[in-house]
């Protein structure tokens, strides 16, 4: 991203009082501004008045699990490097609303607050820092949805960087290709040398701020120093990071020894994650309170080291500190090309300094690279069509009808506030105010109004399964990927699903079983915990009945007036040796089911590239923002949770990714 | 209202008259009252308390005397600034620190905020439902939610204030032997003084309030204790301890002056002078032994209340506290104008072994601590006398006094009554880590 | 697509079952509530404690009046003179740790009259400080404290509440946070997971914007292995966090102490720093008996 350093862009020179001068342009445009200052001995990024803020005179020195300000003995304004902080704290708050529930009588409307404070003016980003911003615009701004609030403070902030001429001990920016000179993304850049200031402009907007500056051009001499000085920067960085090709040989040792050897040393505190100026998983919790009546929502920074990031209903996907690790880094540094086309590092250090334990990334990541036992072909970034509107907005949606399915399961009939279209597959997040808001399959649709089928596993769902005809409930959606119902025509489909499993995969049954022209062998293979919990029996019988589609049921337990078959669908599979390879295979069900499924086909020889899954991990979003619904380089909400098995079967076979 | 289920048993037989309840309310913590009075003579009259004792003397020895005051604040909730400020006064004598000026009146601040807040919930939440007739603040709300909301209002300045300068009211954090780990910012402060002076003005408002409530009429001779705090209205700091009538007692000889003793049979430790007599510390204590140190604003609001001192009703201690709220919003929102954070924050001195005292006045009263600590800064011993144990042998006089008059009134009157006189004293029973079990077995037979 | 005849429109109906009724299991069920025609009857009590937990709940004052509009407050002693000890209760608090004889047979009656318990506090959800004596020999302490130690009824330790009866939830810390009290209260009354986050002191530290204090300054502390929930308040005030909260979940605690004597803490001073506040829950209580 660094643009070549010897581009003939014009260089102006500038000093102090000019500097000065600049920022009171600034603040006179109605910029607040924001910039480096020594608290409690430490550079925090917080609003300043003018240049008497920033932090002349200092120092830090870095080591693993260390950092100490120290005088510099100049009197230079910006000779600190990243901090604790980031500049991710004022683009993407620490705590933030999401929606505002208001009641009209009646009715719910849900409102997303809009951004009321100034335009900041960023004073002083380092480029491992502008790169990193630049990052998070690819996570908030260019996937399939836009974060509003983050588009509309990103978009009216003014960014004023400064090159590094003295990268400290901790530094690897030359590394990853964000450093030591600022790439793009500046308005205005500058570079602090021999008591003056460097001046560059990457904007219009820069071009605007600067036009009454007291400029100088720089002299060819001054332009050479400076070229010289950066050279020598890039020279000077405390660590080196080698990433050719390093995701696939991270996502190649998901087995290593060192994750073990190294979650002996974390704490699972996740710092590191915090202190990252590009790490972005959110989580999202109801507020309100019974003495103040209001059933809002606020979204808050999350890390992959906290348990509850992993958690689905009953269990965690990554339980043990060495799984968390290998998340982090994993993502970091190998699995963030394939999700955004950038890595997800800048080398600024942080958390190496702030790591309590001072745990290395580079240190880390150069392990694994030396003692590689493998490689894997990571994928490339998917770019996904832009979809409009606010994905974290619920429209109101009222329950039509309500029918209990099984002891814990009841598929509520539901009627959008407008038209609603939807593929078989995907997944709506359905919103009950002050309880919250979960992923829930589309089951089909009947009229206009659409189904889901919920089993009651925990506080949101055993309230949406207890609403009643009449009651209003917030949808978001349709999310995600579907079932290839266009792809596997004409082929033999079977489609095998355990439990709940059934009810993403019934829109498409429903397809293929109005439609024998197109499906002409559909196989249904189904699993139960009893006869009680079978889903949808009357449709089961209606499915069989038709000419094209075998319906075959098994359940774990019978009970005494159970004829039909007993154990878990592999044993339906073998006996009757269903598995034919030339078949397409629909999979849904706990992800154990899923596995040994998948060892029953590849027994059989079944490719890869004919066996699609429906996945499940704890969501927040659905829109891609959250991060915690990450396999690997996959997002589920985007990416899935429908996926063909050959691009996901290299994490797919690793428990706690 | 129904007896049992308040816990009210009564007995009458042979003559004898008993009130008693088997759970004290609206008091911190847990205890009882027993009270016999037998042909007009009182017989028994004793304050029981069941807390369970959680032996803070016995593990502090072997900590470091840093971690003192975090150990001692969990004392009690009510009030644990008083057990931390008591504790960095013993501690800093030990190791020859004098606080600056500015950790002082830091130090002061937070004690006004604690007062504040205690007295707050005392007043109102605690104490007036007992003038009113009713069962509790929340109650008293259906009628009075305007006198509730503004209670709670004062008792959340207070916890404001300590939370700034603390980082939370209960159990801060920011104390340490030496001053301050980190003082707060004067911003943070000043944001305050709008609601102090609100504060302040409704604490006037207080002092009416309670002093126009019907009040029982009751006197005994009291012998008042209280912190002297030279100039000062006894707050945090006093080298001596004033008691009415008698010598000053300097700190280091507390425990040779005010006797904490195991009375045969008796259910608890007491506390008395010498010569056996009981005394009485808290509110009462400081304004009659100290009035004229008040706050320029508190004595108008006393002067206004037209009591005479001494003032020797313990109902009256409602009007009492209200003064003393007076007091502690005046000189919060002075010593909130003129605050610069101290500098530097704490002070530090090498570790040497010996004795050192501490004293604070907690809003309920009189608290002192010694310790003695070896050369690495090891606790070897720890004493800590909480008020409540010093004010019981005075509660059970108190309850003997008013033991002839309660035969003319109904039973019900009659406990409450007690209660209500019980109250007036605030007890902190939690704080009362020497108040025991052992008492039970007398009461049950 | 089938048009199935099954969701046709008044042919759906809903079917009763046991299941379905058991929609708010760990909550206040709302159909009982009705039933009664009454308030979620609130109980507070209290076993060995500074009272300072229960205190929180006093200071709660912009919503306590609400709170007592939204509850039937049957008993709480410290602020109520009507006491209705039999309950039944919807929600307990409690208080305190168990540590003297008759406080066995308390809680249990307790837990048999109240349907969603909830343990309150340091003392109630690790033993509280008081538990420092369990590490010690009760008879030392009693004598150390108490010259007629044969009148002290206690038990030999002071332990958390969920060693004798179930605990529907817990709140930590000494004291608790009022956010999570009033998060925890509104979470049940409304059957709604409670944002109670089992995560490292430090992600909370982090948000609030602090700077750490073991990184920049050298001082030891324990948030890396302590439960958020207090908004990171030693660090705030540029202390080392000492526990209050606990231990969060999977605590590596070998680490810390690992870096705790690095930072120049003696063996004694690791073991004290564990066997603290919260020092006789599970992974503290573990960690300072490394360094006995
Ligand atoms: C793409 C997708 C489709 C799904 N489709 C269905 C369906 O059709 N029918 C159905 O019954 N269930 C479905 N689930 C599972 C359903 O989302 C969870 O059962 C539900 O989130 C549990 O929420 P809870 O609050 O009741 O449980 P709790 O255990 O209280 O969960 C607390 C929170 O954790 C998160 N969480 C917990 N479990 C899951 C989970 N399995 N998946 C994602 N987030 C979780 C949620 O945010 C939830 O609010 C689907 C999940 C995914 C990811
Ligand atoms: S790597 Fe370091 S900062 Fe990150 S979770 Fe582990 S111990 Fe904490
Ligand atoms: S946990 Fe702490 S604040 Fe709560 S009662 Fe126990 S000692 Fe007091
Ligand atoms: S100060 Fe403590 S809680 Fe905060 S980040 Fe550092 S180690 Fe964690
Ligand atoms: S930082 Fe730690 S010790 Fe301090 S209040 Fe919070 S949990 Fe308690």
């Amino acid at each position: 991203m660094t643009a070549p350093e010897s581009s003939a862009a014009p260089l102006y020179r500038l000093e102090e009082a000019g500097l000065a001068l600049l920022l009171e342009g600034l603040r006179r445009d109605g910029y607040r501004l924001v910039g480096p200052v020594v608290r409690d001995g430490a550079i925090r990024l917080q609003r300043i008045e003018g240049i008497s803020d920033l932090p002349r005179g200092f120092v830090d020195e870095q080591a693993p699990g260390t950092y100490r300000l120290r005088s510099s003995g100049n009197g230079r304004l910006f000779a600190c490097r990243p901090g604790p902080q980031s500049w991710k704290r004022h683009l993407f708050p620490p705590r933030e609303p999401v929606v505002q529930l208001k009641r009209h009588g009646d009715s719910l409307e849900w409102r997303r607050p809009v951004v009321e404070d100034p335009p900041m003016a960023f004073i002083g980003v380092l480029p491992c820092d502008l790169a990193a911003i630049r990052i998070q615009d690819r996570v908030w701004m260019e996937g399939p949805f836009q974060e509003t609030r983050y588009v509309a403070r990103r978009r009216n902030t003014f960014i004023v960087a400064v090159n590094c001429l003295e990268p400290g001990q901790l530094c690897f920016c030359a590394s990853m290709g964000t450093g030591p000179k600022a790439g793009q993304g500046f308005d205005v850049c500058l570079t602090e040398l021999d008591g003056a200031f460097f001046l560059e402009v990457g904007s219009e907007r820069g071009e605007a701020a600067v036009a009454s500056l007291p400029l100088r051009e720089a002299s060819e001499e001054e332009r050479r120093r400076l070229q010289e000085s950066l050279k020598q920067a890039r020279l000077r960085m405390g660590r080196t990071l080698e990433t050719r090709g390093l995701g696939g040989t991270l996502f190649g040792n998901i087995e290593h020894p060192r994750w073990e050897e190294v979650a002996k040393r974390c704490l699972t505190c996740g710092n590191c994650t915090h202190v990252c100026p590009t790490c972005f998983c959110l989580n999202v919790r109801e507020t309100g309170t019974l003495a103040d009546g209001r059933q809002d929502r606020e979204r808050f920074w999350d890390s992959c080291f906290s348990l509850d990031h992993s958690m689905i209903h009953g269990g965690y996907f990554r339980h043990t500190p060495k799984q968390r690790y290998r998340q982090w880094l994993t993502h970091k540094l190998g699995a963030w090309p394939s999700q955004f086309g950038t890595v997800g590092c800048t080398g600024c250090g942080r958390c190496i300094a702030w790591c309590p334990v001072g745990i290395d990334i580079t240190e880390e990541a150069t392990a694994i690279r030396k003692t590689s036992r493998g490689h894997v072909r990571m994928p490339q970034p998917r770019s996904a069509p832009v979809r409009a509107g606010d994905p974290l907005v619920p429209t109101p949606a009222q329950v039509k009808g309500v029918r209990q399915e099984t002891p814990d399961t009841t598929t509520l009939w539901v009627e959008p506030t407008g038209p609603f279209h939807w593929k078989p597959g995907q997944f709506n997040m359905l919103s009950i105010p002050g309880v919250g808001d979960v992923p829930i399959s589309i089951s089909g649709q009947e009229g206009s109004g659409i189904l889901h089928t919920i089993r009651a596993v925990g506080k949101v769902t055993r309230a949406l399964t207890s609403l009643q005809p009449g009651a209003l409930l917030g949808i978001r959606g349709p999310f995600g990927t579907s079932w290839p119902l266009r792809a596997v025509r004409g082929r033999i489909v079977t489609v095998v699903a355990g439990g709940i499993g059934l009810a993403p995969l019934r829109g498409a049954i429903r397809v293929m079983a109005a439609h024998p022209r197109h499906y002409p062998w559909v196989r249904l293979i189904y699993g139960a915990r009893t006869p009680a919990d079978l889903l949808y029996p009357e449709e089961l019988e209606l499915w069989r009945q038709l000419l094209h589609m075998e319906v075959e049921v098994t359940v774990d337990r019978a009970t005494p007036d159970w004829t039909g078959n007993v154990g878990v669908v592999t044993k339906l599979l073998r006996a009757g040796r269903k598995v034919r390879p030339d078949g397409v295979y629909l999979v849904c069900g706990p992800e154990i089911m899923m596995m040994v499924v998948l060892e029953e086909l590849r027994a059989a020889g079944v490719p890869e590239e004919h066996i699609y899954l429906s996945l499940e991990r704890n969501m927040k979003c659905g829109a891609g923002f959250c991060g915690r619904c990450q396999k690997g380089p996959f997002f589920l909400c985007k990416d899935g949770p429908v996926f063909r098995y050959d691009r996901i079967s290299f994490v797919f076979r690793h428990a706690g990714l | 209202m129904n007896e049992q289920m308040n816990g009210k048993v009564s007995k009458e037989h042979d003559g004898t008259r008993t009130f008693r309840v088997e759970m004290l309310t609206r008091v911190e913590g847990e205890g009882r009252f027993h009270l016999e009075v037998k042909d007009g003579q009182v017989r028994k009259a004793i304050l029981h308390i069941f807390e369970p004792p959680r032996f803070f003397e016995g593990f502090l020895v072997g900590r470091s005397l840093f971690e003192v005051p975090d150990i001692t604040a969990r004392i009690c909730g009510i009030c644990p600034v008083t057990y931390q400020m008591s504790s960095t006064r013993a501690l800093e004598a030990i190791l020859g620190i004098t606080p600056s000026t500015g950790i002082r009146k830091l130090r002061r601040l937070m004690y006004c905020a604690e007062w504040i807040e205690s007295h707050a919930l005392h007043i109102f939440l605690l104490h007036a439902p007992d003038f009113l007739g009713y069962a509790s603040a929340l109650e008293m709300a259906r009628d009075h939610r305007g006198l509730v909301e503004t209670a709670l209002r004062m008792k959340k300045v207070g916890n404001s204030l300590l939370e700034a300068i603390g980082a939370r009211a209960i159990h801060p954090v920011s104390v340490r032997v030496g001053g301050f780990t980190k003082p707060p910012s004067p911003r943070r402060l000043q944001a305050l003084l709008p609601e102090l002076e609100w504060g302040l003005e409704a604490a006037q408002e207080t002092v009416t309030i309670t002093n126009s409530l019907p009040m029982p009429e009751f006197q005994q001779p009291y012998v008042f204790v209280a912190l002297d705090g030279g100039a000062d209205y006894p707050l945090e700091w006093g080298e001596q301890i004033a008691v009415s009538g008698r010598d000053p007692v300097p700190l280091g000889e507390f425990e040779k002056v005010f006797i904490e003793e195991q009375v045969d049979r008796s259910p608890a430790f007491h506390c008395r002078l010498p010569d056996g007599t009981p005394y009485l510390t808290g509110p009462m204590a400081r304004l009659n032994l100290f009035a004229d140190r008040l706050h320029p604003r508190a004595q108008e609001a006393l002067e206004r209340t037209g009591l005479t001192l001494p003032v020797l009703n313990p109902y009256r201690s409602i009007v009492v506290r209200a003064v003393e709220l007076v007091h502690a919003f005046a000189e919060a929102v002075d010593l909130v104008r003129e605050y610069t954070p101290p500098e530097p924050p704490y002070f530090e001195a090498p570790l040497r072994a010996g004795e050192g005292f501490g004293a604070t006045e907690a809003p309920r009263g009189l608290q002192y601590q010694r310790y003695r600590v070896n050369d690495a800064g090891i606790v070897q011993e720890a004493r800590i006398v909480p008020p409540t144990s010093q004010n019981q042998p005075r509660i059970e006089a108190d309850l003997a006094g008013l033991g002839p008059e309660l035969l003319a009134m109904s039973q019900e009157e009659a406990t409450l009554r007690c209660e209500q006189l019980i109250r007036a004293y605030d007890p902190c029973i939690s704080c009362a880590t020497h108040f025991l079990k052992l008492d039970i077995r007398e009461v049950e037979d | 697509m089938t048009a199935s005849p099954l969701y046709s429109g008044t042919q759906v109906s809903r079917v009763e079952t046991p299941a379905a009724q058991g929609a708010t299991e760990l909550g206040v069920d709302p159909t009982e509530k009705d039933a009664r025609g009454g308030r979620p009857r609130l109980g507070v009590f209290k076993f060995a404690s500074c009272s300072g937990c229960q205190g929180v709940l006093l200071s709660c004052e912009d919503e306590l009046l609400a709170l007592a509009d939204a509850l039937e407050i049957l008993y709480f002693p410290e602020a109520s003179s009507h006491l209705q000890e039999e309950g039944p209760f919807d929600l307990a608090l409690v208080e305190g740790s168990i540590s003297a004889p008759e406080h066995l047979e308390q809680i249990q009656k307790i837990r048999a009259r109240s349907k969603t318990l909830v343990t309150i506090g340091a003392c109630a959800t690790s033993g509280g400080i008081q538990a420092l004596r369990n590490f010690g020999n009760l008879d030392d302490f009693v004598h150390r404290v108490y010259p007629r130690p044969e009148f002290i009824a206690a038990l030999a330790t002071s332990t958390a509440v969920a060693e004798h009866v179930k605990v529907d939830y817990e709140l930590r810390g000494c004291p608790i946070s009022k956010r999570q009290l009033l998060e925890l209260i509104t979470a049940i009354l409304l059957g709604r997971r409670p944002e109670i986050r089992n995560e490292s002191l430090c992600l909370g530290c982090k948000r609030y914007g602090y700077v750490c204090v073991t990184v920049a300054h050298g001082l030891p502390c324990l948030g890396p292995v302590t439960m958020n929930g207090c908004g990171a308040l030693c660090p705030s005030v540029g202390r080392g966090c000492y526990g209050c909260f606990g231990p969060k979940e999977g605590a590596n605690t070998e680490a810390m102490a690992q870096r705790m004597l690095q930072l120049g803490m003696s063996k004694d001073d690791v073991r004290n720093a564990f066997r603290f506040i919260t020092g006789y829950a599970q992974a503290f209580r573990e960690e300072s008996a490394r360094h006995e």
